[in-house]
């Protein structure tokens, strides 16, 4: 090795400072999770002899999951009703043990370590509040104050920042269970973030919620993620939710990962088509080798080779469906212009529901 | 962590509870009447009783009177600083335990703090009854004062013993979640039954209620020595033992349950 002067240290010093690598902070591998049940059975005695008996129904809720979540993530991750979802958030927070494989939050077991792993966790579930029903907002964090150990002055610092992003002021004194939902919503964020975690699991924030509040719980997480750099993981059957805030996806399906990737591959892989629909200013004809009528679908090849199909017709229009990873849609306009004299076009790109379902 | 920090969390925990319990006032007073009515009731029943054929076995009304009301005392203990232990089921079965989990703080702890439950009503009953009865052996000549102190060691160490009784049975939930019908064998109707002298009972349902479920420890043993002079001061320093086991068998089963849980569907 030889002697690095003061500018090639300084140098290195940036480069390494530039490639920071990606921390992992979730970290899954080879999760699987049984769920034993005994067999019920039936006629006289049903109860008792179920009790004793040696026969299980084994359901395999989550089988072989791995993934790898970097700090500053924000993930979703979705798959139909029982696909597992739940049961895989349940194994990272700590609350489920594996049947076999591993998890680790910031490197850290939660299942041998799980108050040192939760107190860096903020979890919210949408189905059910986290909050002390009974009593005023302001008191549930207090409560939480103490324990997650986050001193009084820390602590209405964050409460005050936390009031002002959720707007908590107007419901400061109210009784959780008289709280609206998009209201409830808010006060359980605010709850989750209140010690500060650096990561956080959010099952389904959005559930049940007006436009309105949807938007404002979007542009919060939002928040969240790009300024102060939380790692999310965000479950949802709200298509519009994970559109517009993960770079990346994860679908489970039947307890597997079936997808792990950016939204944009997703859509590519899926390969669902864009529809063109152009509006002629007067009538309009397809070129038909002779003695063709024209029969619908129909697929129309250009020179080059590439090809699209016309799906519908009318008097006036035509409905065309292309792969836009096979074909430029400026291709396909040149060669409707041909057709007729074009008033209107109108593109459609798949709805990203659809692509889902696709995958489901 | 220190235990003080723990202690602490508990009571701030508990604080919370009682003042969401408050929020219910009405619930809360006629629960309270309600429930010292049905006390002062049953105790009557066993006075008219024995007042009818003297003594059972040669256990006096004073006596039974002092196994009524540390009974009744103990319970109230364990079940004012630990209700929602006998509650698991609920948990269970809602899926409410998830919630404790992903907080940092014991399950145990968390559980215990939830509904804090202050049972006035059974507090002064087995109050009255204990000062009445002790009043009434002193006079006779049958105790002294000493009895005062070691009553008070045994209603705690009783409460020791029902709750690890009751955490024994919660976690049983673990496996079955619905405990319901456990719990009424293992807690309700065995603490009725040593309301009474266990020279009552058959050999085998005495040794059941001093091995199986350990409740014949909690004032039946005690009383042995405290009010009658039989066994020894040794007993004392037993029924200390008998609780600090009967603690760490459940709280390492407990731990053993925590593992085993399957949380429920969303």
């Amino acid at each position: 090795m030889g002697i690095m002067t003061e500018e090639a240290v300084r140098t290195e010093l940036e480069r390494l400072a530039d490639k920071e690598e990606p921390r992992p902070m979730i970290e899954a591998r080879g999760l699987h999770k049984q769920f034993k049940t005994p067999v019920v059975k039936e006629g006289s005695f049903a109860g008792i002899r179920t009790l004793f008996t040696r026969e299980y129904r084994v359901k395999e809720a989550v089988k072989d999951i791995s993934f790898t979540i970097n700090q500053g993530d924000f993930i979703g991750y979705i798959g139909p009703n029982g696909a597992g979802k739940s049961t895989t958030i349940k194994m990272l927070t700590g609350i489920l043990h594996p049947s076999s494989g591993e998890v680790r939050i910031g490197g850290v077991d939660p299942h041998r370590h799980r108050r040192r792993v939760v107190s860096r966790l903020g979890v919210v579930f949408g189905q059910r509040s986290q909050l002390w029903w009974d009593l005023p907002v302001k008191d549930s964090y207090e409560i939480l104050a103490h324990m997650y150990k986050v001193g009084d002055k820390e602590r209405d610092l964050r409460l005050g920042q936390l009031s002002e992003l959720l707007g908590l002021g107007e419901f400061w004194t109210t009784p959780v269970r008289k709280l609206s939902l998009g209201q409830r919503m808010r006060a359980d964020i605010a709850a989750s973030m209140l010690h500060d975690p650096d990561v956080l699991f959010m099952d389904e924030p959005t559930i049940g919620l007006d436009v309105t509040a949807k938007r404002s719980i979007r542009e919060f997480l939002k928040t969240l993620n790009t300024e102060f750099g939380k790692t999310i993981l965000l479950t949802t059957h709200d298509m519009d939710d994970i559109e517009q805030l993960c770079e990346r996806v994860m679908v489970i399906n039947h307890g597997q990962l079936s997808y792990d990737g950016t939204i944009e591959e997703l859509r590519e892989k899926i390969g669902l088509p864009t529809t063109i629909r152009v509006t002629f200013a007067d009538a309009w004809s397809i070129p038909l080798p002779a003695g063709e009528n024209l029969r619908l679908p129909l697929e129309v090849r250009l020179p080059s080779g590439e090809a699209f199909r016309v799906v519908e017709t009318g008097p006036d229009f035509v409905r065309v469906e292309a792969n836009r990873q096979q074909i430029r849609a400026v291709d396909i306009l040149r060669e409707m212009a041909a057709w007729g004299e074009a008033a209107d076009i109108h593109t459609e790109e798949p709805a990203f529901e659809d692509v889902i379902h696709k995958v489901y | 962590m220190s235990i003080r920090y723990w202690l602490h969390l508990y009571f701030v925990l508990i604080r919370s509870s009682i003042r969401s319990g408050m929020q219910y006032k009405m619930n809360f007073l006629l629960g309270t009447f309600l429930a010292a009515g049905i006390q002062i009731a049953e105790f009557l029943m066993i006075a008219i009783v024995l007042n009818k054929f003297g003594a059972v076995k040669g256990w006096s009304l004073y006596e039974v009177g002092y196994l009524f009301a540390v009974m009744t005392l103990s319970k109230t203990l364990y079940r004012s600083f630990a209700n929602d232990v006998h509650h698991l089921e609920n948990y269970l079965t809602s899926g409410d335990l998830d919630q404790l989990l992903t907080r940092p703080v014991p399950v145990l702890l968390a559980l215990m703090s939830q509904n804090f439950r202050m049972m006035p009503g059974e507090l002064l009953q087995g109050g009255f009854i204990l000062t009445w009865a002790l009043h009434g052996m002193m006079q006779a000549g049958q105790i002294t004062w000493i009895a005062v102190p070691f009553t008070f060691l045994v209603i705690l160490t009783g409460a020791a013993i029902l709750f690890a009784i009751g955490l024994t049975t919660a976690t049983a939930g673990f496996w079955l979640t619905r405990i319901n019908e456990l719990q009424t064998l293992t807690e309700d109707a065995s603490q009725t039954a040593v309301r009474y002298p266990l020279v009552l009972y058959p050999v085998w349902l005495r040794s059941i209620l001093l091995v199986v479920i350990p409740v014949g420890f909690v004032n039946y043993v005690p009383s042995l020595f405290i009010l009658r002079g039989e066994l020894g001061a040794w007993v004392l320093l037993g029924i200390i033992l008998v609780a600090a086991i009967c603690l760490f068998a459940s709280m390492k089963f407990w731990t053993f349950g925590m593992s085993r849980y399957q949380s429920t569907g969303s």
